[in-house]
């Protein structure tokens, strides 16, 4: 495929990867906002509103965005590596690649956590699992967040600090 | 939907085994294969970029190992997952729950640690 062609192709699949990642970033940030919320929260208040949608609801929707986010931005990295990356070691921008590395680590270890994730939102009755349904589902979040983050800096950063 | 506590077993060990050996495989650059994306090559284990061109044309054929330590940590959950699978129920009872979300937060941290060097580096 010509370099043109190539690039056509790599920008539809970073806005893809973009679209995406925020349908994940909002369900996730749902999910974990609620399982946070007290449960004694004032009916018809921000956080009794929030908890009247059962959470649960949400998993498998988060597992397949997650994986298809994950993917996608799999295919992404290779156009990012040999494209943009050496531009920004040229550049001397190694704080963003920084963040961008831990953004990859984050991203497969949240990825081998999914098959336990959705157990724990399968099993609601078993009371062992809150404490442990609730940390896996703040690390999720907290993988997507920067993920979201160190992703969204990196596609602009000819506008940070430029 | 219920799952089988055979297939809780496997997860739980998959989730928390992975964390650990992908930080193994960051630390001692473990990677079960290597891509060249410029070239469109894949090659079996860990291969430095300076093996094939010459260090000064090292941006030339960059090296992608991400790909490779998910890989190497993906087997060596797989093998935790499946002994946690036979193993009897009663030793499962034993090991605690919370490896499940130390594990990986450690093993975040632990990746934080490893990438500390990119924040040193000045222009």
């Amino acid at each position: 495929m010509a370099a043109g062609g190539q690039a056509i192709v790599a920008t539809v699949l970073v806005i893809i990867h973009g679209l995406v990642a925020v349908a994940l970033l909002g369900a996730i940030t749902h999910q974990t906002l609620s399982t946070w919320a007290s449960a004694r929260a004032r009916p018809g208040s921000f956080f009794g509103r929030f908890r009247t949608v059962p959470s649960g609801a949400f998993t498998n929707a988060i597992i397949v965005l997650y994986l298809v986010t994950a993917t996608l931005g799999a295919v992404v990295y290779l156009y990012f590596r040999v494209d943009i990356r050496p531009t920004l070691e040229q550049a001397g921008r190694w704080q963003v690649l920084g963040f961008f590395d831990l953004k990859e680590h984050f991203i497969a270890i949240g990825l081998a956590l999914l098959p336990a994730y959705w157990v724990c939102w399968h099993q609601p009755r078993d009371e062992k699992l809150t404490q442990t349904r609730t940390a896996l589902t703040s690390i999720l979040a907290f993988i997507v967040w920067w993920g979201f983050l160190a992703g969204h800096v990196t596609n602009n950063i000819m506008g940070f600090g430029a | 939907m219920m799952c089988r506590p055979a297939f809780r077993r496997f997860a739980f060990a998959f989730g928390t085994a992975f964390a650990v050996f992908y930080v193994l495989a960051l630390a001692k650059n473990l990677a079960l294969f290597t891509v060249y994306p410029s070239f469109g090559v894949v090659v079996w284990g860990t291969h430095l970029a300076r093996d094939v061109v010459d260090p000064a044309l090292g941006f030339v054929a960059p090296a992608m190992y991400w790909y490779g330590w998910a890989a190497t940590a993906a087997l060596g959950a797989l093998g935790v997952g499946l002994v946690a699978v036979v193993m009897p129920e009663q030793w499962a009872r034993w090991i605690w729950l919370g490896w499940l979300w130390v594990a990986p937060a450690s093993a975040m941290l632990g990746c934080i640690y490893l990438t500390l060097p990119w924040f040193r580096l000045n222009l």
